[in-house]
């Protein structure tokens, strides 16, 4: 496997007004590795998405995409780019169907739409099913899988998940952490950013941990999961 | 039953106006997150802009094409104002009511200062054409025909717009989720400058067929109508697009009939009235707000 | 005294009560327009009274006090906790039909408009006196437990409920104690001008009012008072070529003070500044 940077964070800090929110991060993805970023509710993982994604102001530090510096640019440009952000609460256009969401997700990629639109549906067949169906009548799940679905439509560099299995049956995470596999096996990139730490060392090649806003370990998953911190704080002491 | 047939007539071509103006209120409602109050006062001000061009040319293409660009220029001129708004005040619809007002209330003055010396215009008669229709009390105008057929044909037009081509898919996912839509990049003030272009389309082409529907226009018409509209958008529930159908083409008939049945300086009062009696029971509107 | 200085003293008084009477339900978030119609309503009342009817000038005020509490009292039932744009457009409502009423009514002049109201000896001087009590009221309900109620509210709504502050009657009163400051505003209005035109209460006086009470800032009840002079002052000191453009000059400079000042000229911060602590909540919640 070639290795090369996909995505790098450097000594970035982000402050929502007084309060720091993100203290002087690092991380890197290489291309075709899933990253994990784990840690508690409130550790600033999805701060970091969203200053990755230009959503949050970067007041400091670097972010570089493909070795292009993307520090700050405006959303729908770093998207067009090639990152996709699933966000938290498995979001969708509730009040529109779910072809209207793929073709949507499609907004900078029209030209193969019927072949991504083939793709997509082999991964989620569920889907297919509910092509005319309102996103909002859909399940969880389903809307989760829609969520990542529209996502794919933009053929991403690199795929971004924010709190997959948030709100979801422990069953239908498991599901999705399989699709999502799939997907790294056809090509895709995944940075992860979960508080489920078990099932997403299990699932990554390498981690961050985070803490009130910093990195405070980093490594390959299975260095981490017997690293006694980790296995204490994150794992259950007796695992 | 005559008056009824021919003040039916009467409502809903001018309901047909106050549809559009709804519309295009509540495209930038929903897309651009303001309450652009001034709106209906661009439309009158491209009414001016209609007569004009009357002075120099009878050319109906020219006219239309003069009326639709003074109404698209000058809307998406003040976009950046509400950017700026905006980013000072948050996405606050109150703070940007109180600037479209201003905007209102500095037009009509402008209007009655500098255009025609403040004194109402009249269309020319041809333009607002003979009867093509009359049978006793009912007689419908070519005006009220291009009010009533031109009003379909653009509230059609507006709506397979918006649920039938890929920008209208767009403009639905800012209204809905802004963040959402920038996230999987859709351009959001892009968008947003479209939805005051096709606001404005909107605008110039209503500004025609109003101007032939009522033959006159004054400053202080823009303050009326604008009243109307944004009582009927209220009355629909904020942002609430089909329901903002039902309320403009109910507020013309309602009209209309107030007209025809009584006396002529009480008619709008009555109509007001009405509004004013289901904004109290229902102050959320009729059909739920949407914005 | 001459008469441009007793017309500037007489606008500034009225249009300081008026600004006050926008001010407290825009505590809560609502911008009450209604007011306008109490103060057309009050001030025809006032005009009608002491003209045909020849009642005392103390007991007109109250009535007409009585009559802006009732117009404002009767829809705060509906409108209470009201999207902010729905009592706008309630308000502006109202006042086109009283408008048309008074238009349609020979009795008060229609169109036309209401003159001959007897004048009231040291009418000015009992204005400010009037004015300066409104105040006081005004700044024991900002300082009360509803004042910081309010200042929640304003902020946020589901909060505020959260809190245990009913919402809705917390509305009610602000609305109502709009109402009466502009009935005050509207019977000092007919004794002190001496004639009423319908045409006087247009959206044009609710422009020339936003735009006083947002340049002087509408958190706190003292901006108002800075401002209002200043743009009273402003119309009768310009050549009178400018001046018939007054219309414009408000609209321009309530969009370039909305834009560029947002808290307006005089802001809680200053205020706290100027007494030299910063403290409490409440100050929190406002900025």
């Amino acid at each position: 496997m070639k290795k090369s940077s996909m995505l790098k964070v450097e000594g970035v800090s982000v402050s929502y007004g007084p309060v720091r929110a993100l203290e002087n991060i690092s991380i890197e993805v290489d291309r075709r590795e899933i990253v994990a970023l784990i840690g508690a509710n409130g550790a600033g993982k999805t701060t970091l998405l969203k200053a990755i994604l230009g959503v949050q102001k970067v007041q400091s530090g670097k972010v570089l995409f493909l070795g292009d510096d993307i520090t700050n640019s405006s959303t729908d440009k770093v998207a067009n780019m090639g990152l996709g952000l699933i966000p938290e609460g498995h979001l969708v256009f509730s009040t529109m169907t779910v072809l209207e969401n793929l073709q949507l997700g499609a907004y900078h990629n029209p030209q193969d739409f019927n072949d991504n639109l083939e793709n997509v549906f082999e991964s989620f067949p569920v889907l297919r099913k509910r092509i005319h169906q309102t996103a909002g009548t859909l399940s969880g799940g389903e809307q989760q899988m829609l969520s990542i679905a529209r996502t794919l439509m933009s053929k991403p560099e690199l795929v971004m998940v924010d709190e997959l299995s948030l709100g979801l049956a422990p069953k239908v995470v498991s599901e999705i952490f399989d699709i999502l596999g799939d997907l790294n096996n056809k090509g895709y990139t995944i940075l992860l950013a979960e508080q489920n730490a078990k099932k997403t060392l299990e699932f990554a090649n390498r981690a961050y941990v985070m803490e009130t806003g910093r990195v405070v370990l980093q490594g390959l998953t299975q260095e981490l999961m017997s690293h006694p911190e980790v296995r204490r704080a994150y794992l259950g002491s007796n695992v | 039953m005559e008056i009824f047939a021919a003040q039916l007539l009467n409502g809903l071509s001018l309901g047909s106006m106050y549809v559009l103006l709804v519309l295009g209120f509540n495209l930038m409602l929903l897309v651009a997150k303001i309450i652009q109050f001034a709106y209906p006062h661009l439309v009158v001000l491209s009414m001016y802009v209609c007569w004009g061009v009357l002075r120099h040319t009878d050319n109906m293409l020219l006219v239309v094409l003069a009326s639709v660009a003074s109404c698209i220029v000058v809307n998406v001129a003040i976009e950046p104002i509400f950017r700026l708004l905006a980013k000072r005040h948050g996405l606050d619809i109150n703070v940007s009511f109180v600037v479209s007002m201003s905007m209102a209330l500095l037009i009509t003055d402008v209007m009655s200062h500098l255009l025609n010396y403040g004194y109402p215009i009249a269309f020319p008669t041809e333009w607002v054409g003979k009867s093509i229709f009359s049978s006793g009390l009912i007689a419908f105008s070519a005006g009220q025909a291009y009010a009533l057929f031109g009003g379909i044909a653009a509230v059609a037009a507006f709506f397979y717009l918006l649920y039938r081509t890929r920008q209208g898919r767009v403009l639905r996912a800012i209204s809905e989720n802004s963040l959402l839509s920038s996230i999987i990049g859709i351009p959001i003030i892009k968008t947003r400058v479209l939805s005051y272009a096709i606001a404005g389309l909107l605008g110039g082409l209503t500004a025609v067929m109003f101007a032939r529907l009522l033959g006159s226009a004054s400053p202080g018409l823009g303050d009326f109508v604008g009243m109307k509209v944004v009582a009927a958008s209220i009355l629909a529930g904020l942002g609430n697009l089909k329901g903002g159908l039902v309320c403009g083409l109910l507020l013309g008939i309602a009209e209309s009939m107030a007209i025809g049945y009584l006396a002529g300086s009480w008619s709008n009062a009555i109509a007001f009235m009405m509004m004013l009696v289901i904004m109290l029971i229902k102050p959320e509107g009729l059909f739920g707000i949407e914005a | 005294m001459s008469p441009v200085l007793y017309y500037f003293l007489s606008f500034t008084g009225i249009n300081i009560l008026m600004c006050w009477s926008l001010y407290l339900p825009y505590r809560v978030g609502q911008l009450h327009y209604l007011t306008v119609a109490c103060m057309l309503a009050s001030a025809y009342f006032s005009g009608f009274a002491a003209r045909e009817w020849s009642w005392p000038f103390a007991l007109i005020v109250v009535v007409g006090i009585l009559i802006g509490i009732l117009i404002c009292l009767i829809p705060s039932f509906a409108i209470g906790d009201a999207p902010c744009f729905t009592v706008v457009i309630i308000g502006l409502t109202i006042i086109f039909i009283l408008k048309t009423a008074v238009e349609n009514s020979p009795a008060l002049g229609g169109t036309i408009g209401f003159f001959g109201i007897p004048q009231v000896n040291h009418l000015l001087p009992l204005t400010y006196l009037l004015v300066v009590y409104a105040g006081a009221v005004i700044y024991r309900i900002d300082h009360s437990r509803l004042g910081r109620a309010a200042s929640v509210v304003f902020v946020d709504k589901n909060t505020a409920a959260a809190l245990g502050i009913d919402v809705k009657r917390l509305g009610m009163f602000f609305q109502v104690a709009a109402g009466a400051l502009a009935g005050l505003a509207g019977t000092l209005y007919a004794f002190l001008i001496g004639g009423l035109f319908p045409e006087f209460f247009n959206l044009g006086v609710i422009g020339t009012l936003m735009c006083m009470l947002f340049a002087g800032g509408h958190t706190t009840m003292w901006g108002v008072i800075v401002s209002v002079p200043i743009l009273e002052g402003m119309q009768l000191l310009l050549p009178s070529a400018i001046a018939s453009w007054r219309q414009v000059i408000y609209a321009l400079t309530l969009i370039v003070i909305v834009l560029v000042l947002p808290g307006g000229l005089v802001t809680k911060r200053m205020l706290l500044r100027l007494k030299g602590k910063v403290s409490g909540g409440i100050s929190k919640c406002n900025n």
